[in-house]
Formats: C-alpha cells, sequence, structure tokens
C-alpha cells in the first residue's frame, strides 16, 4: 500500500520535472486523465401556425479519460427534451503514430458540416439547418471501427470506418433514413456499411470537405423484408476572413430498392434525395474583441422526393425551401444567445409559414 | 524513510524517466533544428532566466529556451512548451533566427481528436518571419480553420505570448 502511494505520489508529481507551478496555472490542469465537458441548448419557438414551445432540446455531457500520450477514451450521454437519454459517443482512439489513429465504439459519421461539429456554438441559427435533419439524419452516430489521420504537408485530414448501417424498418418520405439510425441500442449488424471523410485545409481561412457513405441496410432475419442499399456523397466548404464567414453544402443521397421497400412497408421513401445550403455570416464586433455578433442568412432547399422508383408519385411538399437570418452573440468562448426568423416554403399547395426562434447555447 | 522505501523510489524513478515521452520529443526538436537552419551538427546553450523573470512572463520558462550554436556561431534560438487544445495539452516548438523573428513552428505532439490542422505546414508558415511588432489578430493577421479553431486561437495565444516575452527579455539584456 505504502508503495503505491509513493507512486502515485511520483506520477502526481512527474509534471512538475517538465513545468513548474505556474505552468499548471495557466494550462488549468488540462492533460490530467479525466476530462469533463458538456454542451446544451434551450429553445423557444415561436410559431404562426402552431403552439408555441420551449425546450431543453440538448443537454449533454461529455465524459472522457486520457490514458496516456496515445489512448484515450471519449464518452457523451445525452438528455434529450429532458426526458430521453442517450449515448451519443462512446469510442476508444489508440495513436498508432502521431498523424494516425485507430477507433472503435460508438462514433459519429462524418458527413457534411453539422453532424460532426454540432455544438450549438459552432453554427448559426437556434435549431440545426433542417437539411441536417432530413438528408443527413443528425446526431448520426452507429457503432464501428477505423482509421483517420492527418497529413500537415498536405493540410489534409482523413477519415475512414466500417459502420453497422441502419435498420430497414421506418424509413420514409419526410425525412428518408431518419428512422432507421441504431443509435448503438443493440443494433444489428447483418451489413457493413464503409464511411469516409476528407476536409483539405490547404488554402488560408478555407476548409473543404467530401464524404461518402455505402452501404445496404441491415434486414432483420426474423422478418422477410426486403432492405434498401443507400449511397451518400456530400460536398462542403467553409471560409472565414476577418469578420466575414460563409459556409454551404451538398449533399446527394440514392437508395436503391426503394420500390419493393414501399411495397413491403406501404411506404412512400423516396429513390433519391438532394439537399444544399448556403450561408454567409458578419461579425459586427471586430475581430480582435472577446465577443462576437454575427449577422447571418443561410437559404436551404432539400428535396426527399428528389426521385422516386415504381408507381409512388412524387410529393411536392418534402421539396422544401427555408430561408433563416439571425444574430449569434457569443458572448464569451463558447457561450452564445442565438436569435433567428425562418420562412419554411415547399413547392406543395400550402403557403409558407414563418417562425422566430429564440435560443442559447454553449460548450465547455 | 526507510531503505526499502528509497529504493523503490528509484527504481520508479529510472522506469518513469525511461519511458518519458521527452526523448521522443528532443528528436523531433534536434529533426527540426537542423532541417531548419540546414546543418549537420549544432549544440544548445540554456538561457538562464531567474525565477523573479519568468513569473512574470506570459508564457513559461523553464529550461525549455535555448541558444543553438553551429561552428561557434549563434544561429538562433529554440523554444519548446504546451498548450491547451480543448480537452488536453499540444506540445509546440518555436524557432527564431538570430535577429529574433520567427524561422518556424511545429505542432510537435497532438494529443486529441478535433483540431489537429493547426499541425498543417502552411498553417503554421504564417508565423514565419514575425517578430514581436507583429500583430496576431485572429482570422485577420492568422487566418482561421473551420473546426479547429479553439486550438488556432491558443497557438496564435502561445505565439503571441511568446513573442511579448522575447520583447522583456531582450529589453532586460538577457537573451543576446
Amino acid at each position: 500500500m505504502k508503495n503505491f502511494i509513493l507512486l502515485a505520489l511520483l506520477f502526481c508529481l512527474a509534471p512538475d520535472f517538465v513545468f513548474s507551478q505556474n505552468a499548471a496555472e495557466i494550462l488549468m490542469n488540462k492533460g490530467d486523465g479525466l476530462v469533463i465537458g458538456g454542451y446544451g441548448e434551450i429553445h423557444l419557438n415561436v410559431n404562426e401556425d402552431a403552439n408555441n414551445k420551449v425546450d431543453v432540446h440538448r443537454l449533454v455531457t461529455l465524459l472522457g479519460y486520457n490514458f496516456n500520450d496515445k489512448v484515450r477514451f471519449v464518452s457523451e450521454i445525452e438528455f434529450e427534451h429532458v426526458k430521453e437519454v442517450y449515448v451519443e459517443q462512446a469510442f476508444l482512439s489508440y495513436s498508432i503514430k502521431d498523424n494516425l489513429n485507430l477507433r472503435a465504439g460508438l462514433m459519429l459519421v462524418p458527413m457534411g458540416i453539422v453532424n460532426e461539429y454540432h455544438e450549438p456554438t459552432t453554427f448559426n441559427g437556434v435549431e440545426r439547418p433542417g437539411m441536417d435533419k432530413s438528408i443527413i439524419p443528425s446526431t448520426w452516430r452507429e457503432i464501428g471501427f477505423g482509421l483517420n489521420g492527418r497529413m500537415d504537408n498536405a493540410s489534409l485530414k482523413y477519415q475512414l470506418y466500417l459502420f453497422n448501417g441502419f435498420k430497414s424498418d421506418g424509413l420514409g418520405g419526410s425525412n428518408g433514413i431518419r428512422s432507421g439510425r441504431q443509435k448503438g441500442a443493440e443494433a444489428m449488424w447483418n451489413t457493413t456499411n464503409v464511411s469516409f471523410d476528407l476536409d483539405w485545409y490547404g488554402v488560408n481561412g478555407l476548409k473543404l470537405g467530401f464524404s461518402g457513405y455505402f452501404g445496404d441496410s441491415n434486414v432483420d432475419e426474423g422478418v422477410d423484408v426486403p432492405g434498401v442499399g443507400i449511397s451518400m456523397l456530400g460536398l462542403d466548404a467553409r471560409y472565414t476572413k476577418d469578420r466575414f464567414g460563409m459556409r454551404g453544402q451538398y449533399i446527394t443521397t440514392s437508395i436503391d430498392g426503394s420500390e419493393e421497400y414501399n411495397t413491403a412497408w406501404e411506404s412512400d421513401l423516396g429513390s433519391k434525395m438532394n439537399g444544399w445550403y448556403i450561408e454567409t455570416s458578419y461579425n459586427l464586433m471586430g475581430s480582435d474583441k472577446t465577443e462576437r455578433l454575427d449577422l447571418f442568412a443561410r437559404y436551404s432547399n432539400y428535396d426527399t422526393h428528389a426521385g422516386v422508383a415504381g408507381s409512388l408519385t412524387r410529393n411536392d411538399e418534402y421539396n422544401r425551401n427555408v430561408l433563416t437570418t439571425g444574430l449569434s452573440w457569443h458572448v464569451a468562448k463558447g457561450a452564445a444567445f442565438k436569435i433567428d426568423y425562418q420562412i419554411l416554403g415547399n413547392e406543395g399547395p400550402d403557403d409558407n409559414t414563418s417562425v422566430i426562434n429564440f435560443g442559447m447555447g454553449f460548450w465547455f | 524513510m526507510k531503505i526499502k522505501n528509497i529504493i523503490f523510489l528509484l527504481i520508479t524513478s529510472i522506469l518513469f524517466l525511461s519511458i518519458n515521452p521527452l526523448d521522443r520529443i528532443q528528436k523531433k526538436i534536434d529533426k527540426e533544428i537542423k532541417s531548419t537552419f540546414q546543418i549537420d551538427s549544432y549544440f544548445l546553450k540554456l538561457i538562464s532566466i531567474e525565477d523573479s523573470v519568468s513569473k512574470s512572463l506570459p508564457v513559461l520558462f523553464n529550461n525549455n529556451f535555448k541558444k543553438i550554436y553551429s561552428n561557434k556561431t549563434l544561429v538562433g534560438y529554440s523554444y519548446y512548451s504546451k498548450a491547451p487544445s480543448l480537452y488536453n495539452l499540444f506540445d509546440y516548438l518555436i524557432i527564431l533566427d538570430k535577429n529574433l523573428k520567427i524561422k518556424k513552428s511545429k505542432i510537435l505532439i497532438y494529443r486529441e481528436d478535433y483540431g489537429g490542422e493547426i499541425a498543417s505546414k502552411r498553417w503554421l508558415r504564417q508565423f514565419t518571419g514575425k517578430s514581436w511588432t507583429d500583430k496576431f489578430i485572429y482570422s485577420k493577421d492568422v487566418s482561421a480553420i473551420s473546426g479547429a479553431t479553439i486550438s488556432v486561437k491558443s497557438m496564435i495565444n502561445a505565439v503571441e505570448n511568446f513573442m511579448s516575452s522575447i520583447k522583456i527579455l531582450d529589453k532586460k539584456n538577457i537573451i543576446r
């Protein structure tokens, strides 16, 4: 026991071989084993045609542990709408070499911008962009494993993972494959899906992303229904210079076997889903200020019935467009108040509706 | 303290030092110095800074700031330290030329899943040639990287604070 205490003491003192006391002050105990963090967002939606709604949309606790320089564990436990509990991420990462890591567990699928960078202070607008719900099923996470790394000479980051994929159940017209997510909860892994992502940041202020996701949905061995094949490709870009910011993404999804699926389930799943948005922002305060007030506007168009197979008729209500404009007031690094006004329309017979959103978000 | 404990302490210290990642870092620093100045051999001389001075400086000086000599001539300076990413620390190196301008900056080890983009050689090149008279405003003087904002700001902060420390040290005639 004594030896153990001595050993523990030695390891506690170990950083002092390298750094003195005031380093500890500067670095605020970072780099220690245990990591605690979190993010969350609380919203008020003032609807033109429906009830107004207040919601603790998300409250997420990040719990991680740095075992050593090479091995770390990351987990996010999420409370959604106060009452639903999810594990959003839980993976082990092992550094094979400095710029190459092996990762396994419940992980985010790298696609588009918001699925991976979903903390509320990293995007404008109270709610996440609509296409990051209906086309990319954010927060999209499944169990898998794979590699990620960087090439510092080429300013390139890459990710390549194998996942368990969707279930062949609940897929439909309005939100596509969203209800097929298995989220790591007693999920089926009868077919393997492949996911990759490349990020290039070789021009100052610009980041370009290219992602892909391919695979068949899992067919329940006990139920004889057809599955579908999913191919998703995405392009995204983010640019920041001084007070000016711009971002956009384009995602296209092809679904094979939607006709057979719809017949079996009496559903209306499309065979092609497309979506894009473009957003510009301008910081009304200066670049040298601690606070930031971003005025932004985003136009988005997404259609979960961009293509239909067989006898299914295209539903124009699923061809949606959203104009969002508002302010994100970043009062501190990781804390923001948000307000925006959205005009939501579609190609169907109904008129446009509008909503005013208020929100606060934090990330630490 | 019992002899048994002392022996135990000694052994664990040796064990700890033998796996100390400092060896790995020292090798990387060595490689960087050689390639930056295009020299095959060099020697380092520690710049000793009194505690009373180092405590007033915005970055940490603790036997990590050294003069680089090649063929008995001063060619530059090397500084190695750590800075915070979101939930961890990264190790960085700054090499100055003999006129105290930045000649090279490098991320030696990055330990987190996000933000590693700051190790991009192209991004780091923005610091090259800067002196303490230059400004380091985020997204204006030094470009941003989406998805790596926290680490970008941390590295900018580290470089800026290092350069203002150099200014103070030089005014006190400690460096040259």
